[in-house]
Parts: structure tokens; C-alpha cells; sequence
């Protein structure tokens, strides 16, 4: 069995051990390795994305009337966002839908992959149906909840009795059902990413739990918890950044009324309809800064150790 | 059967990189598929919305054109469906200087935008001819930007007034008869008074006009350098009735997330007395088309020019589409022949009347085709004087960014009719001032 | 210490059995079905067919609606129904579109998990420096927001010739759906014990090969959850393609041809051809997901280890 290739069994005597051998050339080829490794990935990375962002971050520093440009403004695009309140209106909102939908979109998501994860007839059907919210396109799925919320043709006023309830029309519930929105759409994410992370636990880990008698709920918190935190952290960090991102979902839903504009809705208004390239590049790099933050807060707390390991 | 799977899947990666990577095959196909050949003459259409389509009223416009002209004929490029997608298009191509399209189907609000940015030829020279052939002031109006014609007017809109004849028995002229005639047929008849287009979009900056221009106000100045909203008394009367309307339930409920379609749904299903919308959708309301057929109101449909605030005459916000020419393109001179004979050759304007599109010309309004009455309201309020347009400025978006967030507020009760006049007066004046 | 495999294809499938079987490939805890928890479970089942497909039972109700009154009316059930929106959206010549996004989606997919997983692999396993730099890197590049890197792309684009072209389109989507991937893949592989490719590569397996025979099998439900995202994503993007790839119906794919669906009059929503190019659209994905999941629980090999 082990004929095939073994370097272990003749070696010029004197010679060190294989092992430190290997081990040297290992490491020695290892960062040569790594970066054959990532080559295509960064280079793809960044030849599309790197020169447009560059570019949207100079554009920032001039100032535009429409789409002429007036000369250098250096932070004067910056000074007069972060005093706008209309920016910060987008902040809260955006912040607020963010936390409240991701929140939401876990714990479902975790109820489905639980789920799905289980044996029992039918599973297939419920795996494909469960994720059936995910695969429609935005716009369309926004369509579908504009037209199901909204209150002509009021089809979930009629199917729950509501009445004339304007879902669309006022605040908060205007922002409440473009979560809603959200939520039904994209649990489906975080239950696909939880799901597979279920997959590498051990079933014998259950077995063994079980036999020293620890309930569901200590096997669940004990074990699938911790265990299911690298699935976690990937699913909650992107699904963050998404939800902080969020623009098609409000602009068909409400266009951004009743307290629904977000970052993205503020960017796209500066950047395509005014058009103001120095006001849009300002507000989307303002964007990109906190959504990188909080993307790197995230990494910083929760997924250092879980994604790189030893270094 | 690992390597069987091996093989599947490297065939599988091979099939989709050679598809990948040898290109598309170009399509010889229906609707405009594959790029256009610049040679012989051929003009390039951009042109959008429904009657772009195959079989649609630009098409048989181009046809007609063609016949006569088989040495440039004109070729539709389909833009999709919303204008604000086919701004878009239309700006990638002129921005980065291409000739790829020679004619631009351009909103009446683009031409200052388009103009300014240097991305249109202009029609001065034409301008007598024009005016010659009957184009219609108000339509000249919007193709027009400090002083200069960019554009050609090719089809003309103008909001029309809808009601219930089994509820209503004279349609209303001004908004306080309208409010009582409507609010007495709906009580009657359990339904809600009105709809219109109340959500906070383009459409709520064209019911606010109307308001406005029926109380004889003025969005800006001539010169397109001042907002005249706070001179006089209209703009306050015109938000007051907004906020009047909505408190009192004039306004259907839900009138705040109200677009074209959300209103017409209610009033053909029976459930509003009287409507505000466009023209076009009378043929979804009367008549033995297929459209009608799950009309509830066919035959208690009413339809008259809208009411005023000053007991007389009507008034309205033209819109409708112009024909400007790629300043880069490489036929300007035939395109602007083809500009200027689609906005006044009377075949082709009868046409679009055929197609129940108001046309631009003053004559095809004494031959109107018959069966639908709403072309000739439509001529009526285009000959009106207190009718106008939305400034077609350069930063018009800006402007009714600054409208409909203002006035959306003010009139769902968030802010006070004075504060929110103010400030869009002040937004507005920046935005001109530029 | 356990009897390692040795790293040829025979042996290796041989011993992967056994490797799972250690490793426990989990089919998650096994029911004690007593009646009150088969109802409870029912009616949970029901619950959540309810919730994920109520919306879509509209879309289809509403694809198949042939009258203006019935698409804008609460009821479902209200007729008259007919394929005429189908036909009318095949008429768009919409097989062009299919085809298209298939190829574009397959492409972006393909390519992804390939450069991904090498990239995630190095990140996990393989030393050198500045990793988290490297992630941090790796995922800004899918935080800006794409409305903003559209124009200076689309010059770039127009300047090669890329525009309407195949390329043109997956090579952003590959690039905006890269960290994604990475992260996914990173996280995945990282849960794979070291000791799997220490005894491939103490027999002698070059770490291409203890990567390629062991890790990847072992990560495969995070590959194909990542393939399905990568996919879905690529299939249903809108403003790239909508920039890139606007009218050729040679490259056009399907969102952008449901943007430019006309109603039968100006102003008018075409609801009914935007809910059939809807359904139509959803079933091969729906198809393409359920023989996926299937591959998220089972891994590679065939029937896996059941508890």
C-alpha cells in the first residue's frame, strides 16, 4: 500500500532528516506558494476595482455643478455632507434597518439551517422552497412585496382584514416592511451559509453529549454554537455590509419616502439622477469608509482568530 | 467514477470558457439585436417606453419616413421602459462622445441638461420653420433653454381630469366644486373622492404644478435664474389645498403612495369618483379594446381638462417627448431633417393622434381622429395660457428633489405650509443659481 | 498514529469513507417522532411553506392574469387567466436572455470558486505575511458602493472594447464576488483539522494534492453553498449589466430585459410580462438549487456516513 511514493525508506546517510528537509523547503516555499496562490485572485480584484475606486475617490476632492467640473474643493465636498442632516437622516436609517434586519435574517436563518439540516421525508422540497426567496431577483422580489404591501391593491390588507392600513405611507411602517422585505428575502443566505456550516460538525460530538445527558438545548448551546461560529461570522459580517449597502429594495418600495432613504438611495440620487459626480463620489466614499469600518470591526472582534488561525 | 466526474466536469468548464471567451454570437434577430452599420446613411433612434416597441406608433412613424426616404432610413434602438433608464443610456453614449445614436427621444425636462452638456446640436436655424408648420408654443417652450431651440417637440401630454358620470353630474371647473361634487359622489356611492399621484416621486412635482399653474403662479422666471414661488399668493393656495386635501380625506386613503398605475387600478375597479392622470389611460377605462375589458367604469367614465383655482379656462403641465440630435454624430444634417419632419409633417402627427398621443402640431388638432375624446381636452389645455412646463434647467433634478421632498412633507402634516415653501424656494434658488 | 491513506486516487476514495466516518459527516440529531412533535413539526412545515411561498404564489397568480383589472385586484383567484404574458415575454426573443445570463452566471461561478478556493487556501493554511492585511484588502473590494465605480469602468470598458461583450460582464462579477467566495472558502477550510493533510503529505503528497484530494472534498458543502451564492448573485445583477451590456441581445441578460418590458400604453406597469419573465426565470434556478442542496449535505461522495 504504501509502495507507491515513499521517500522515507533510502536516503543518503549523513543527509538531515526528511522531515526538516521537507520542513525547510516547505517553508521556504510556502510564502512563494501563498502568493502564487493568491495572484489570480488579487489580480483580478484589483485591476477591475481598484483604479474605479482611486478614480471615485479623486472625483471627490472637485467640486461639480451638474456634471461640469468648478475646480478643486479639496475636503469642502466632505465638510458639507457631514453637516447635511439629510445625510445623517440616511445614517440612522440605514443603521437602523441594518440592525434590525440582519438580527432578524440570523435568527430565521438559523431556524431554517436547523432545519434543513434534519432527515425527514420531504427534505428536499423544503431545502429548494426555503431558498426560493433568495434566487428572485431584488427588484423583482421588491416588486412583489411593493404590490403586496401597498395599500391599492392592499393584497395583505385584504388577506389579514387590515383594512386601509398604508403600510408604505408612514413612518415607521414604511421602514418596518421594507425589513420585512429584506428579512424574507434574504434568510435564505444565512440559512445556505449556516446550513453547510452545520455540516462539519461531528455527529459523534451529539452522540457523546447525549449520552452524558446533556438536553437539546445544552447540546445546541454548547456544542452547534460554538462550532457553527466560523459560518456565523461570515454570514452576519456579509450579510452586514449588504444590509448597510441596501438600495433597490427602498427605491421600489417607497423611492425613499417616509423615512426609508438610505446611503445607497443618497448615492445613487448625486451620482446618476442630479448627476453631481463631486457630491456622489464624496457620499459614496463616505459610504465605503463605514462600511469598512464596521466590516473591520467585525473581523477585528469576531473573526481574526477563526479565519487565519496561527499566523 | 471520480475520474468519469473529472471528465464531465472539465468538458463542462471547457464548453462555458470556449462559449466565454469566443465572443457572443451575434444574433440576427427582431428588436434590434447586434449594433447597427453606420454606413448608407442609417440614422440611429433612441427611443424608449411603450410605443417603441415592435408594431408601435415611433415605428410606424420611421416606416412612413423610410418610404419616402430610403436613402437614410431611421432605425429604432429600443431604450427600456422608465425615462430615467433611458437618460441614463442615452448619457453613457453622448458623455463618452459616441456617434452610436443619432436621434435622442428626450423627456421635455432633459433639454437643459443635454444642452448645457454640449451634447445636442442645435435647432435655431430651424426655428422659423418650425413655428411656420403650427408647432405649438407651450411644446416649443420645452425644447427650448435660455433662449436657444435644442430639440424638435415630436409628441405632446398633458394631465387630464376624470370622473364619474353616474355620480357626477357636471364636471367640475374649479377645485372647490371638485371637491364637493366628488366628495358627495363618493359618500353616495361608498367609495373614495379622488386619487391622484401623491407619492414622493416626479410624478407628485407634476400634480404640485398643476396646482401651482392653475392658481396662475410660476415655478421660476423666464430667464431661468430666480424661483417665483413666494411671489404672490399661489404657491401657499396650491400647498394649502395639498394639505386641506389630504387632512380632510379628499384624497383617497394611500393618495401618498400613489403612482399612475395605483390610481387608475382604483378608479377602473369603482373604487374612486374622480382621477387626475395621463391621457393614455383612457383606453384601460372606455372602449372595446382588451385593455377594457375588466373596466368596471365603462360606461360611467367622464373625462375633462383639469379644474383651477380661478374659475376660468384650465390648465396643465405639458410633457411628452422631443427629438434632439447627437451633437457627435456623424449625420447631423439628415438627423435633423428627420427631427424636424417627424414634429411637423401632419401624417406623421395624425398618426401619433391615431395612437392617442397628443400631437405638436396646432393643425392635426382640427382633424382628430374620433372615438377618443381625450386629444382634443389635451389641445384645449395646450392652448391655454396659464398651462406651463416644468423648467426643462439643467439641474431639474436637483430642483424636484428639492419639490418633492418639500412638499411631500408639507403635505402629510410634517412640516408647515410657510416652512416648506421657504426652504424649497431657497433649495430651488440654489440649484438655478449654480 | 491511524493508518493513513496513501495519496492515489484508489486508495484515497477507499479510505475517504473512513475518513468521514471519523470525522463524522453530520446529519444532524435523529427525531424521537412522538406524535406531538410530528404535529408540531407539520405545522412548523407549514408555517414556513407558508412564509417563503405565499409572495411567489402571487407571482404566479399574477403571470398567468390576462385582464388589466385582474392584475391590479387584492384577489388572487380573480380571472381570467391565460398564458398570454408568457407568449408575450417569449416574443422579447427572451431565450437570447436566458442563454446569456446562464452563460455569464456559469462563467462567474466557475471561475470564482477555482482562483477563490487557491486563494482561500494560501489564506488558510499556507504562511506568509500580512494575512489579515490581505483580507481586510479582500473585502473592501466588495464594499464600495457599485453605483459610484460604475462610470470610470464603463470609460475603461469602452476605451478596450469590452463593452457587450461576455468578458465584459463576468470579469467584474468574478472580481465583486471574489471576497465573498474567499471568505466562505476560508472559513471552510479552516475547519478541516490539520492532521488530514499532515498524513496526505507525510506519505509523500505534494500540498497541491493534500489540498485537491483532501481538504476540498472535506470543505465541499461551503464550495457549493458559495457556487449557489456566486450564481444567484451574477444571474440577477442589474447595473453592471444594464451599463456593460444594455440592447445587444447577443450579450443582454435577463434583468436588463425585464427593465425593458413595456406596458401596452405609456405610463402603464407591464406587471403581467414582468411577473411571467419572473417565473420563467426562477425555475431553472430553482432547479439548479435542488440539486446543489443536495450536494451541501452530501458532500462528494456518494451517500455519505448516516450518523
Amino acid at each position: 500500500m504504501a509502495s507507491s511514493v515513499s521517500t522515507a525508506q533510502e536516503r543518503p546517510s549523513g543527509a538531515p532528516p526528511p522531515e526538516r528537509e521537507r520542513a525547510r523547503s516547505r517553508e521556504l516555499s510556502e510564502s512563494a506558494l501563498g502568493r502564487v496562490f493568491m495572484a489570480p485572485s488579487l489580480l483580478a480584484m484589483t485591476l477591475v476595482a481598484l483604479f474605479p475606486i482611486l478614480y471615485a475617490l479623486f472625483l471627490s476632492f472637485f467640486e461639480f455643478v451638474g456634471r461640469e467640473q468648478r475646480g478643486f474643493a479639496g475636503l469642502g465636498n466632505y465638510a458639507t455632507q457631514l453637516t447635511d442632516p439629510r445625510y445623517w437622516d440616511a445614517v440612522r436609517v440605514t443603521f437602523t434597518f441594518t440592525v434590525a434586519a440582519v438580527a432578524l435574517e440570523f435568527l430565521i436563518g438559523l431556524g431554517f439551517a436547523l432545519l434543513m439540516n434534519q432527515a425527514f421525508l420531504g427534505r428536499g422540497v423544503t431545502r429548494a422552497t426555503i431558498l426560493i426567496p433568495w434566487v428572485i431577483p431584488t427588484v423583482i422580489s421588491a416588486q412583489i412585496w411593493f404590490f403586496m404591501l401597498n395599500i391599492t391593491p392592499g393584497f395583505i390588507n385584504a388577506a389579514l382584514g387590515l383594512g386601509d392600513f398604508n403600510w408604505l405611507g408612514q413612518r415607521p411602517w414604511a421602514l418596518i416592511s421594507l425589513i420585512l422585505a429584506d428579512v424574507w428575502k434574504t434568510a435564505p443566505f444565512v440559512a445556505l451559509l449556516l446550513l453547510a456550516g452545520l455540516q462539519t460538525i461531528p455527529g459523534d460530538m451529539y452522540e457523546a453529549a447525549r449520552v452524558d445527558g446533556a438536553s437539546a438545548w445544552q447540546r445546541f448551546t454548547s456544542i452547534t454554537l460554538p462550532l457553527l461560529r466560523p459560518a456565523i461570522f461570515v454570514a452576519l459580517l456579509f450579510r452586514t455590509v449588504d444590509s448597510l449597502r441596501i438600495y433597490d429594495l427602498p427605491k421600489v418600495m417607497t423611492n425613499g419616502a417616509n423615512g426609508t432613504e438610505t446611503l445607497s438611495i443618497l448615492v445613487q440620487n448625486y451620482i446618476v439622477d442630479q448627476p453631481n459626480p463631486g457630491i456622489g463620489s464624496t457620499l459614496a466614499t463616505l459610504t465605503f469608509i463605514l462600511v469598512l469600518g464596521v466590516g473591520l470591526i467585525f473581523i477585528s472582534l469576531i473573526g481574526r482568530n477563526l479565519v487565519i488561525g496561527e499566523e | 467514477m471520480k475520474s468519469r466526474r473529472h471528465v464531465l466536469a472539465t468538458l463542462a468548464v471547457l464548453t462555458l470558457l470556449s462559449t466565454a471567451c469566443s465572443g457572443s454570437s451575434p444574433e440576427d434577430s427582431t428588436g434590434g439585436g447586434g449594433e447597427g452599420e453606420q454606413g448608407g446613411g442609417e440614422l440611429v433612434w433612441a427611443i424608449g417606453g411603450a410605443e417603441a416597441a415592435v408594431g408601435g406608433l415611433h415605428q410606424q412613424v420611421t416606416e412612413l419616413w423610410n418610404e419616402q426616404n430610403p436613402d437614410s432610413p431611421v432605425r429604432i434602438e429600443i431604450l427600456p421602459d422608465a425615462a430615467d433608464e433611458q437618460r441614463n443610456q442615452q448619457a453613457l453614449v453622448l458623455q463618452a462622445q459616441d456617434s452610436e445614436f443619432d436621434l435622442l427621444g428626450m423627456d421635455v425636462i432633459w433639454t437643459g441638461e443635454y444642452a448645457t452638456n454640449g451634447w445636442v446640436a442645435s435647432f435655431e436655424e430651424e426655428r422659423g420653420q418650425l413655428e411656420d408648420a403650427g408647432v405649438l408654443p407651450g411644446a416649443l417652450e420645452s425644447a427650448q433653454w435660455e433662449e436657444e431651440l435644442w430639440a424638435v417637440p415630436y409628441n405632446s401630454n398633458a394631465g387630464l381630469f376624470y370622473y364619474r358620470t353616474d355620480l357626477i353630474e357636471a364636471a367640475p371647473t374649479t377645485w372647490d366644486e371638485a371637491v364637493e361634487v366628488c366628495t358627495a359622489g363618493a359618500e353616495e356611492a361608498g367609495i373614495a373622492p379622488f386619487v391622484g399621484q401623491g407619492a414622493q416621486y416626479e410624478g407628485m412635482v407634476v400634480n404640485f404644478l398643476e396646482y401651482l399653474f392653475g392658481a396662475e403662479g410660476q415655478l421660476i422666471n423666464e430667464e431661468g435664474t430666480e424661483s417665483l414661488l413666494l411671489e404672490g399668493d399661489a404657491g401657499r393656495q396650491a400647498l394649502e389645498f395639498m394639505v386641506q386635501s389630504q387632512a380632510d380625506g379628499f384624497y383617497a386613503p394611500g393618495f401618498n403612495t400613489m403612482q399612475e398605475n395605483e390610481a387608475v387600478a382604483e378608479f377602473q375597479s369603482g373604487s374612486a369618483a374622480c382621477m387626475r392622470n395621463w391621457p393614455s389611460f383612457y383606453a384601460q377605462l372606455v372602449g372595446e379594446g382588451e385593455q377594457a375589458a375588466s373596466s368596471e367604469v365603462q360606461d360611467s367614465t367622464g373625462v375633462t381638462t383639469l379644474p383651477t383655482f380661478v374659475d376660468e379656462g384650465t390648465t396643465g403641465v405639458t410633457g411628452g417627448f422631443n427629438i434632439g440630435v447627437n451633437a457627435f454624430s456623424e449625420n447631423v444634417d439628415a438627423a435633423k431633417e428627420f427631427a424636424v419632419w417627424a414634429g411637423t409633417n401632419e401624417e406623421a402627427q395624425l398618426l401619433l393622434a391615431g395612437g392617442s398621443l397628443p400631437p405638436v402640431i396646432a393643425s392635426a388638432y382640427d382633424e382628430l381622429p374620433e372615438g377618443d375624446p381625450t386629444l382634443g381636452l389635451v389641445g384645449d389645455v395646450l392652448a391655454d395660457e396659464k398651462t406651463g412646463s416644468r423648467p426643462p434647467a439643467p439641474t431639474w433634478n436637483a430642483i424636484s428633489q428639492a419639490i418633492q421632498q418639500n412638499i411631500f412633507a408639507a403635505y402629510n402634516g410634517e412640516v408647515p405650509v410657510e416652512e416648506a415653501l421657504t426652504t424649497l424656494n431657497d433649495e430651488i434658488n440654489t440649484a438655478l443659481g449654480g | 498514529m491511524t493508518t493513513a491513506p496513501a495519496p492515489t486516487g484508489e486508495s484515497v476514495r477507499r479510505a475517504e469513507p473512513a475518513t468521514r466516518r471519523r470525522q463524522g459527516r453530520s446529519t444532524g440529531p435523529v427525531a424521537r417522532d412522538t406524535a406531538g412533535r410530528r404535529i408540531g413539526k407539520s405545522a412548523l412545515l407549514l408555517v414556513i411553506f407558508l412564509w417563503c411561498l405565499f409572495p411567489f404564489v402571487w407571482l404566479i397568480s399574477t403571470s398567468l392574469k390576462n385582464s388589466t383589472g385582474a392584475l391590479n385586484s387584492p384577489n388572487i383567484f380573480e380571472g381570467p387567466f391565460g398564458l398570454q404574458n408568457y407568449v408575450a415575454v417569449f416574443e422579447q426573443d427572451f431565450f437570447f436572455n436566458l442563454r446569456n445570463s446562464a452563460i455569464v452566471a456559469g462563467t462567474t461561478m466557475v471561475v470564482c470558486i477555482v482562483i477563490g478556493s487557491f486563494a482561500a487556501y494560501a489564506l488558510a493554511r499556507l504562511r506568509f505575511k500580512n494575512k489579515v492585511l490581505l483580507l481586510s484588502g479582500v473585502l473592501a473590494v466588495s464594499l464600495f458602493p457599485p453605483v459610484a465605480l460604475v462610470p470610470p469602468l464603463y470609460e475603461v470598458w469602452r476605451t478596450i472594447g469590452l463593452l457587450n461583450t461576455y468578458p465584459g460582464l463576468y470579469i467584474p462579477y468574478i472580481a465583486f464576488n471574489l471576497p465573498l467566495t474567499i471568505f466562505i472558502l476560508v472559513t471552510f477550510f479552516g475547519t478541516i483539522p490539520q492532521e488530514m493533510e499532515e498524513a496526505a503529505r507525510v506519505d509523500g503528497a505534494s500540498p497541491f494534492q493534500a489540498f485537491y484530494r483532501v481538504v476540498l472534498p472535506l470543505a465541499a458543502p461551503g464550495v457549493f453553498a458559495a457556487a449557489i451564492l456566486i450564481f444567484v448573485y451574477a444571474w440577477n445583477e442589474f447595473l453592471l449589466a444594464s451599463t456593460f451590456a444594455p440592447r445587444d441581445l447577443a450579450v443582454q441578460t435577463v434583468p436588463v430585459a425585464i427593465a425593458s418590458f413595456t406596458g401596452a400604453v405609456a405610463f402603464q406597469r407591464p406587471i403581467g410580462s414582468i411577473t411571467a419573465a419572473c417565473v420563467i426565470v426562477t425555475i431553472p434556478m430553482i432547479i439548479l438549487v435542488l440539486i446543489f442542496q443536495r450536494r451541501i449535505i452530501a458532500g462528494l461522495t456518494a451517500g455519505g456516513v448516516k450518523g
